[in-house]
C-alpha cells in the first residue's frame, strides 16, 4: 500500500501580551454626534480583526452597533500610546482599554440624562443605539441623547489605561512572572503519507483552543486557519536556505509557500476560561494558533508510517529516506531473526 | 529607447496614453493610471496579487509587458464593484471572513471570479485548483474557499442573497457575534491603500544599495558621481544620521546604513532618492565602496568555535542572549527516572512571506515634524528609537501606521524607516521606498533557525521527573528580537506540565547571515515542537495514550509555572478534552497504530489531491426561492 494514513496530537501553552516586562496600552473615546462613537488608539489592523474586534467592543459598551464606531488613528502624532501590534496582545491590551474609554465616555452620558430624567444613573441603559431608563417610559435615541448633553455642556468623553502586573526573570534561575494571562491549545493532525514518494498531506486538523473569550469568533477561527497553515509549511516545505550568507532562495519560484492545494479542512474549537484580570475577559489567539501543529503532524506522520521526523521540513525526500532507513532495519532485525 | 502608445479599453474606459517601453501592465495600471487594486507581491508569477483580466483572461499583470496592452480590453478589480454595490462574489468574501491583511485580496477575488465565470457550479475542490496560483500568507485559505462556495450557491440561486447579509443583533450585544469585518470592503474592492499605493505631489523614490559580502570592513565610500548624476535628488549614507545611530527591539546593535563594517549580504550600505526610479537604480552603480572581506561566520558551531571571528565588540562570545530557567536538581531528576529519552531536534529559517513587501513614505510637515508612514507593527517604539537616531525631540518625530499587508513579526524591525525620514530630511521632498519581493527575503529577519537537545526523565506511569531543555539559535547578524524570542522559548519551552526537575537554556549566537527577528509564535514553536515529540515517543515507550500522557502532567488549577509564577485559572485539561473530542480521537498507544485506527477517514477531512480528480461540478439545481 503507497498510501498510509495517520493521526497525531500535541498540545500547547502560551502567555498573552508582552513578555516578562510590563505591558501597558491606552485609548480614549468620545460618543459624538449622531450616536456615533469616536475610538483613538495607538495601534491597530495588521489583518487579524482588530478594527472590528475594538468595534464590536465599543459598540456594546456604548450601546450603539458596530458600523457607528469610528476607530483612528494609528498616529503617534494624534492617538494615544497603545505600544505595538504583536505579541498576541491586542485583544487582550487595547480591548480592555477601549472598553475602559467606552464605558468612561458612556457613565458620562448617561449621568446627564439620568439628571434630565430626574431618574437614578443606574437605571440607564443603552443598546443598539437608543438610551432608556428601566422601569419608566423616559426613552431616546443615542444622536438625541448626544445631541442634549452638548445643549448642557458636556462632551461625553472617556479614557482608559490599561497594565499589566508583571516582572521580569531572575537572571540565575529564571523566576518571574512573565505574563498575567496564559492559554492553552491543542491540535489533532490527520494525514495521509505516499511512501512511494514521501510527500505528506494534512488532510484534517482539529484545533481546539483557549481563548479567553472570543469577541469575534469567525475571526477567531481566522487566525487557527491561518496559524496552522503557516506552521503546515515551516512543517513540510518552507526552507529558507543560505549558502554562504547569500540566499538560495531570493523568490516565490525557490521559496514555497502553501498553497490552497496544500491545506488541509480545519475545524476549530474554541473554548473560553475568561481572564479573571482584565475587564472583559478576553485573552488572544494569534500566536498559539501555530504551535501544536507541526509536532501534531509529526506524531502523525509516525503513527501512519513509523519514522521520526526531528528536523524540519519533513520534505518528501526526507520522508522517504526515513522510511528506506526504517525499512531496511526491519530487514536486518528479520534476517537476524532469522538465524 | 521611445516611448509607445497605448489604447486599450479600461474597466469599460477608451484610454489612450505614451507609456515607457520598459515598463509592464502591472506599472501603467498602477503608476500612470493609479489603480492601485492589483498588487506588486512578488513580481515574477508567483503570487497572484496583480491578477487583472486581460481580453476576459485572467492574467498576472507582473508578467504583461505594456506593449502587450495595445487593442486589448483590460479589467481590474476595481471594475467588479462599479456603482459601488460590490459583486456578489465580494459580498460573499465580506461576509464569510474571507480577507485578513487584505493585500492578496483582489486578486484573490479576480482569480475566484474567473473561478466562476469558467465554471459556475464548481465543486470545493476544483475552487481550490482555480485559486492555486494565488498565495495568501493570512487566512489558510479556508474562509476564501467557504466566500466563494458561498457565492456560487447565492449565485446558482441555491441560496438566498439574505444569505450576505449581516446578523441583527437585537439586543445590542456584539462581543461574541460573528459581526462581519469592517474593514473587508475596502479590502475585497482594491480600494484599500496599503503604503506602496501611496504618492504625494514632489515625490522622490529611494533606491537601496546593498552589501554583497557577508562580513567586510567598509574602507571607503565614495558618492560623488552618483551626487553627480542628473535627476538624482539626494545621496545617504551613514554620515548622514545625526544622533546616535542605533536600532533594534532590545539592543539598538545596527545602524540605519552599515558604519564601518557589513554584517549580512542584503545589509544597506546607502541609499539615492530620484523622481525617477530607475535613474535612482542607475545611480546606485555609480557608489565606490571598496570593501576588505573579513572571515564570517555561517553556523552556531563557527561562531562558538574558540578563536571565532567577533562580530560586535560589545559580545565577545558572539552571545546575543541566554536565558536559563532552573527548577530542583536536574541529575537527581533522571536519576529517579524510569525511562530517560535524549533526542534533538532542529527547524530551519523561515521567511515571514507576508504578500506586502515592505513599503513607506517619509515627509518633513510644515511644522518640522518628521512624518514616517509605513506598515511598521510597532510606531510606538520607532518614534523613540528614530528621536535618537535624528537628534530630535520625540514631538518632532511621527510614525503612522499604514494598513499592513501582513506582518507575522516582520515588520517589527526599523529595517528601512530610517533611510526614508534621513533622505526626507536631506532633501525636503516626500520618499518613497518600496522593496522588490527579492530585497524584502535577502534584507529582512527570518524565523531563527534551532538545534535543541532535549532529554526528559519520567516515572513508568507517566509523569515527567526531569526535563533538560538545550537549544541554540543562529540569531544573525544583528540582534533585532533574538533576546525576547530567547526568552518565550525558554520560559515554554518544557511545555505546561508539572516538571519538578527542570534544566532549561537558549541561546541566540550572531552569525553573517540574515538576521533571525520576531516571527508569530516567538521561539516558543521551536521549543515546544522538541517537547511535544518527545512526548510522543514517551507515551509509546511506556505504553500510554498521547492524551493520558498529557493529562497526567497537565498543570492545573492552581499550578506553579517554570518560573514559580502561581497559576490560577489553567484551562489545559478542557482544551485536551476538547480536542479530543472534536477529532473523534480513538485512545491508544502512539505504536504507528495508524493500520488499524477506527478514528481515520471520519468527518472534517479533505479529500487526498490526486491529479485530475478535482473537476467535479457540483450538480445544478432548481433555484430555491428566497426565504423570508
Ligand atoms: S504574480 Fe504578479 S506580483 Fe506576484
Ligand atoms: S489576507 Fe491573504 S495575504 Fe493577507
Amino acid at each position: 500500500m503507497a498510501r498510509k494514513h495517520g493521526r497525531g496530537m500535541a498540545a500547547c501553552w502560551y502567555g498573552i501580551a508582552r513578555t516578562a516586562t510590563v505591558d501597558r496600552a491606552s485609548a480614549f473615546a468620545e460618543i459624538d454626534d449622531g450616536g456615533t462613537v469616536k475610538v483613538l488608539t495607538g495601534v491597530t489592523e495588521i489583518g487579524e480583526g482588530i478594527l472590528t474586534v475594538l468595534a464590536q467592543i465599543a459598540a456594546e459598551e456604548v450601546g450603539v452597533r458596530p458600523q457607528d464606531v469610528t476607530i483612528g488613528d494609528n498616529d503617534t502624532a494624534r492617538s494615544p500610546e497603545a505600544a505595538h501590534a504583536g505579541a498576541t496582545r491586542q485583544t487582550y491590551m487595547i480591548g480592555n482599554v477601549v472598553a475602559m474609554a467606552c464605558s468612561e465616555a458612556r457613565q458620562r452620558l448617561a449621568e446627564v440624562i439620568a439628571k434630565q430624567w430626574d431618574v437614578d444613573v443606574d437605571l440607564i441603559e443603552t443598546a443598539n443605539g437608543e438610551i432608556w431608563a428601566r422601569g419608566t417610559n423616559h426613552r431616546m435615541t443615542m444622536s438625541d441623547a448626544v445631541h442634549c448633553a452638548k445643549s448642557k455642556g458636556v462632551v461625553p468623553v472617556g479614557s482608559g489605561s490599561f497594565g499589566t502586573d508583571t516582572t521580569g526573570l531572575d537572571p540565575v534561575d529564571g523566576s518571574g512572572r512573565p505574563w498575567q494571562a496564559y492559554v492553552y491549545g491543542c491540535q489533532v493532525a490527520e494525514v495521509e503519507v505516499d511512501t512511494i514518494t514521501g510527500e505528506v498531506q494534512v488532510l484534517g486538523m482539529w484545533a481546539a483552543h483557549d481563548v479567553g473569550r472570543a469577541v469575534n469568533p469567525r475571526g477567531v477561527e481566522g487566525q487557527i486557519e491561518g496559524g496552522i497553515v503557516q506552521a503546515l509549511g515551516q512543517g513540510l516545505m518552507e526552507d529558507y536556505q543560505l549558502q554562504n550568507g547569500h540566499t538560495t532562495t531570493p523568490g516565490f519560484a525557490k521559496y514555497i509557500l502553501p498553497t490552497s492545494l496544500d491545506v488541509p479542512r480545519i475545524t476549530s474549537i474554541i473554548v473560553e476560561d475568561p481572564d479573571p484580570i482584565g475587564r472583559l475577559g478576553v485573552k488572544g489567539i494569534g500566536e498559539p494558533a501555530m504551535v501544536p501543529t507541526i509536532p501534531a503532524i509529526m506524531n502523525a506522520i509516525y503513527d501512519a508510517v513509523g519514522v521520526r521526523i526531528t528536523s524540519l521540513p519533513a520534505s518528501p525526500e526526507k520522508v522517504l529516506e526515513a522510511i528506506k532507513r526504517k525499512e531496511a532495519e526491519t530487514r536486518q532485525h528479520a534476517m537476524q531473526a532469522a538465524e | 529607447m521611445s516611448e509607445l502608445r497605448i489604447e486599450a479599453t479600461i474597466n469599460g474606459r477608451k484610454v489612450k496614453r505614451t507609456a515607457q517601453p520598459h515598463q509592464r501592465l502591472l506599472d501603467f495600471l498602477r503608476d500612470d493610471l493609479h489603480l492601485t487594486g492589483a498588487k506588486e507581491g512578488c513580481g515574477a508569477g508567483e503570487c497572484g496579487t496583480c491578477s487583472v483580466f486581460v481580453d476576459g483572461v485572467l492574467k498576472k499583470s507582473c508578467l504583461v509587458p505594456v506593449g502587450k496592452a495595445q487593442g486589448t480590453n483590460i479589467e481590474t478589480v476595481e471594475s467588479l464593484a462599479m456603482g459601488n454595490d460590490l459583486s456578489v462574489l465580494q459580498q460573499a468574501f465580506h461576509k464569510a471572513g474571507a480577507s485578513q491583511c487584505g493585500y492578496c485580496i483582489p486578486g484573490m477575488v479576480m482569480a475566484a471570479t474567473a473561478a466562476m465565470r469558467a465554471n459556475p457550479f464548481a465543486g470545493r475542490e476544483e475552487i481550490k485548483e482555480r485559486l492555486g496560483g494565488n498565495i495568501c500568507r493570512c487566512t489558510g485559505y479556508q474562509k476564501i474557499i467557504d466566500a466563494v462556495e458561498l457565492a456560487r450557491d447565492v449565485q446558482n440561486g441555491r441560496l438566498p442573497i439574505s444569505a450576505l447579509a449581516e446578523l441583527d443583533q437585537e439586543d445590542g450585544k456584539f462581543i461574541g457575534a460573528n459581526i462581519r469585518r469592517l474593514d473587508a470592503p475596502s479590502k475585497v474592492s482594491g480600494a484599500l491603500k496599503y503604503a506602496a499605493d501611496m504618492t504625494m505631489p514632489n515625490m522622490l523614490h529611494l533606491q537601496v544599495l546593498r552589501s554583497p559580502h557577508p562580513h567586510a570592513r567598509i574602507v571607503s565610500i565614495d558618492t560623488s558621481q552618483a551626487e553627480a548624476m542628473d535627476g538624482v535628488e539626494g545621496v545617504i549614507t551613514c554620515a548622514d544620521v545625526p544622533g546616535e545611530d542605533g536600532f533594534g527591539v532590545f539592543v539598538h546593535d545596527q545602524p540605519i546604513m552599515a558604519r564601518d563594517k557589513v554584517r549580512y549580504v542584503g545589509e544597506a550600505v546607502a541609499a539615492v532618492a530620484s523622481e525617477d526610479p530607475v535613474i535612482a537604480r542607475r545611480a546606485l552603480e555609480k557608489i565606490k565602496v571598496v570593501y576588505e572581506p573579513l572571515p564570517a561566520l555561517f553556523d552556531i558551531d563557527a561562531a562558538m568555535a574558540k578563536d571565532a571571528p567577533v562580530l560586535h565588540d560589545y559580545a565577545p562570545d558572539n552571545v546575543t542572549k541566554h536565558i536559563p530557567i532552573r527548577v530542583g536538581d536536574i541529575e537527581q531528576g533522571f536519576a529517579e527516572s524510569d525511562l530517560v529519552i535524549e533526542e534533538t531536534y532542529s527547524t530551519q529559517a523561515i521567511e515571514h512571506a507576508y504578500l506586502e513587501p515592505e513599503a513607506g513614505l517619509a515627509y518633513v510637515d510644515p511644522d518640522g515634524v518628521v512624518t514616517v508612514i509605513s506598515p511598521s507593527q510597532n510606531i510606538t517604539h520607532h518614534r523613540h528609537m528614530l528621536s535618537k537616531i535624528i537628534a530630535q525631540p520625540i514631538n518632532k518625530v511621527r510614525f503612522i501606521m499604514s494598513p499592513v499587508g501582513g506582518g507575522f513579526g516582520g515588520k517589527e524591525d526599523m529595517i528601512y524607516q530610517g533611510m526614508l525620514a534621513l533622505m526626507a530630511m536631506k532633501t525636503r521632498r516626500p520618499v518613497r521606498l518600496v522593496f522588490t519581493r527579492e530585497e524584502s527575503i535577502a534584507s529582512t529577519a527570518k524565523r531563527h533557525p534551532s538545534r535543541t537537545v532535549l532529554k526528559m526523565g519520567l516515572m513508568s506511569d507517566g509523569r515527567i521527573r526531569a526535563l533538560q531543555l538545550n537549544m541554540i539559535c543562529d540569531g544573525g547578524a544583528y540582534g533585532l528580537s533574538s533576546e525576547g524570542v530567547m526568552r518565550k522559548a525558554a520560559i515554554l519551552g518544557a511545555g505546561p506540565y508539572n516538571i519538578p526537575h527542570l534544566r532549561v537554556d537558549t541561546l541566540a549566537l550572531y552569525t553573517n547571515n540574515t538576521p533571525s527577528g520576531a516571527f508569530r509564535s516567538f521561539g516558543a514553536l521551536q521549543t515546544q515542537f522538541a517537547t511535544e515529540t518527545t512526548l510522543d515517543m514517551a507515551a509509546e515507550r511506556l505504553g500510554l495514550d498521547p492524551f493520558e500522557i498529557r493529562r497526567v502532567n497537565a498543570m492545573r488549577n492552581g499550578a506553579t509555572t517554570h518560573t514559580k509564577q502561581k497559576l490560577k485559572s489553567v484551562s489545559l485539561l478542557r482544551v485536551l478534552e476538547a480536542a479530543a473530542k472534536g477529532s473523534n480521537w480513538e485512545a491508544g498507544i502512539p505504536t504507528s497504530r495508524g493500520d488499524t485506527r477506527t478514528d481515520m477517514g471520519g468527518e472534517g477531512l479533505r479529500p487526498a489531491c490526486t491529479l485530475g480528480a478535482r473537476f467535479e461540478t457540483i450538480e445544478a439545481t432548481e433555484p430555491q426561492s428566497e426565504v423570508a
